[in-house]
């Protein structure tokens, strides 16, 4: 099972530095969700671990670089763009190539095709696929060796509903089996079902890195509402733990204090309390929070009558 | 490397374009050479058999009064090789199956190289067939095997130089444009200058200045691998003296190596 130690990792274009001395881990065993805008240099860095694109930084699947790895579809599985393939040449005959440069059995060919449900279009040419399709073909693609990593880019683009929820199952099932998984995307909602880990990037510097659930935990955006008949009591104590304190109709949503913060402060302040719910950001909320200044494409916003 | 040739034998068996090229130039080949070698079987002056054999190979370009038609068509498959890879994205899954640059590219040298000979060569047979089938008389095998070398040779040198076009420049359609226009249009261009500026010197019959750039020009000099006779025989009171054979070989050769040497080059330092 591999581990990928991700050092530094650096990509300049011109004058834009699209990846800036990036550096995270992925372990075995989990699923880790590559998160950024747009532009953000997702893409570029699964190029730089790779060795695709000429860049600063190294990157080892268990000590070594992809270069250095024998037959690397045994090893490393890889999806990084829609429909990598010639369009007349026959899915079938696509994966066959890619088997025959790692010795890859002709019998797994037909395992995979299986596996991702294209058998009955193997022998179909890829032009007349769907963007599912391709997709899927690309999964296969990286399926192929059995390998130990996968490190996939916007798999899910594409996929219907089925197919996603397909894709969540097969890929949590093969960290459960060890595997290391090192998935972008930008379904937020999905990735937070499938991710264990994340890393989270802005205009090609790391913005965040570590468990769902702690990324979320850290957002600003999480809050505590709080219902009291004696609201006149608790807004001084509240300000006293430095919270923030807006007000949504006769419910107080505190940001910057825990529940049980505020709870001791109200009954030290005498102040009854009717309702205390903490209300966590969603990943989205947190992924937004952590990204805004990060944008590198930022659409302008439309009012109710569609102008922008 | 082992591993490369087989992915580029796959590759290459597993793509309509590749049986559509080497189709088409075999087919060209049998029609055209069937049509000469009736039209010699009832002519009233009968040719020699080596000159016979050089037109029904060459499809007449042993004359030097047309290209050598089935490298253009094999050609494409230089271009096809590395043109595809970039036209349909196929290059970041074909590094990531193999990620050796090195081997990545000399595989593709080889096979192109080995395939457009194979090919040429099929021609060759063709032609040969041609002449059995109307009882013509058969070459000398001096000249049936400098001639057939020739043939290959060329042939496999100008698909590399395809391939190379496409490395260079990553778009297939600017490599078929070079492949097509280099040897035509732009050695002519160079050689309708050269000869005008020669003519207008002070020493137009001479066979020293500007006019020896021609015998440099990479297509024309390999030409000389399978033409008899030429045009370019007719330049001669201008000072110019092409290479042989075997130096017009090694200008093609060295042209040809150069390109590849820099698309290699290239290949190794870009962004895939």
């Amino acid at each position: 099972m591999a581990l990928i130690e991700a050092h530094a990792l650096g990509k300049t274009y011109g004058s834009n530095r699209a990846v800036d001395d990036l550096s995270f881990v992925v372990r075995p065993g989990s699923v880790t969700g590559f998160l950024g805008p747009n532009g953000s240099g997702k893409s570029t860095t699964m190029r730089l671990m790779l060795g695709l694109d000429r860049g600063d930084g190294r990157t080892t699947f268990d000590g070594k670089s992809f270069s250095e790895l024998d037959h690397p579809m045994r090893h490393i599985g890889t999806l990084l763009e829609a429909k990598p393939f010639h369009p007349t040449r026959k899915a079938r005959n696509h994966l066959r190539m890619l088997a025959a440069a790692n010795r890859i059995p002709t019998s797994r060919v037909d395992e995979v095709i299986e596996l991702v449900g294209l058998t009955s279009v193997s022998d179909g040419k890829p032009r007349k696929f769907s963007l599912g399709m391709g997709q899927r073909l690309g999964i296969a693609a990286a399926l192929l060796g059995d390998p130990d990593t996968l490190i996939l880019d916007e798999p899910s683009n594409g996929l219907d509903p089925q197919g996603i929820t397909w894709l969540r199952n097969l890929l949590k099932h093969l960290a459960g089996e060890g595997r290391s998984v090192f998935v972008s995307s930008h379904l937020l909602q999905e990735m937070a079902v499938l991710a264990d880990e994340l890393v989270v990037i802005g205009r090609g510097r790391m913005l965040a890195n570590g468990a769902v659930d702690d990324f979320i935990s850290h957002s600003g955006l999480g809050a505590v509402e709080v219902l009291s008949p004696d609201a006149e009591l608790l807004g001084p104590a509240l300000d006293s733990l430095g919270a923030t304190v807006s007000h949504d109709g006769a419910t107080l949503v505190v940001r910057g204090a825990t529940a049980e913060q505020i709870g001791d402060a109200a009954h030290a302040a005498g102040a009854r309390l009717h309702q205390l719910v903490t209300r966590a950001a969603t990943l989205e909320e947190a992924f937004l929070e952590a990204t805004g200044l990060s944008e590198e494409f930022r659409g302008s916003a439309v009012d109710e009558g569609g102008r922008s | 490397m082992i591993d490369a040739l087989r992915y580029e034998f796959v590759r290459l068996r597993t793509i309509r374009s590749t049986y559509w090229l080497i189709g088409l130039a075999m087919s060209f080949q049998l029609v055209m050479s069937l049509l000469i070698a009736w039209r010699f079987s009832v002519a009233t002056h009968p040719r020699s058999g080596d000159d016979t054999f050089d037109i029904l190979a060459t499809i007449g370009a042993s004359t030097g009064l047309a290209p050598l038609f089935i490298a253009y068509i094999i050609g494409l498959l230089g271009v096809f090789s590395t043109g595809h890879e970039y036209r349909h994205g196929m290059i970041r899954a074909t590094l990531t199956a193999l990620p050796n640059r090195g081997t990545v590219f000399a595989a593709k040298v080889v096979s192109t190289g080995a395939v457009a000979a194979l090919a040429a060569l099929a021609c060759v047979v063709i032609a040969l067939l041609s002449a059995v089938v109307f009882g013509l008389d058969m070459p000398s095998t001096h000249e049936l095997v400098d001639l057939t070398i020739g043939t290959m040779a060329f042939t496999a040198m100008f698909a590399l130089s395809g391939l190379a076009y496409a490395a260079l420049t990553r778009n297939q359609t600017a490599a078929v444009a070079l492949l097509m226009l280099v040897p035509t249009v732009v050695e002519s261009i160079i050689r309708a200058i050269v000869l005008a500026i020669k003519s207008a010197s002070d020493d137009p019959q001479g066979t020293t200045g500007i006019v020896k750039i021609l015998k440099y020009l990479p297509y024309d000099a390999g030409g000389k691998m399978y033409t008899r006779a030429s045009l370019d025989d007719l330049l001669s009171f201008l000072g110019y003296v092409p290479f042989g054979p075997l130096g017009g070989g090694i200008v093609m050769g060295v042209f040809v190596g150069g390109l590849l040497a820099l698309s290699y080059a290239l290949f190794l330092r870009r962004d895939a």
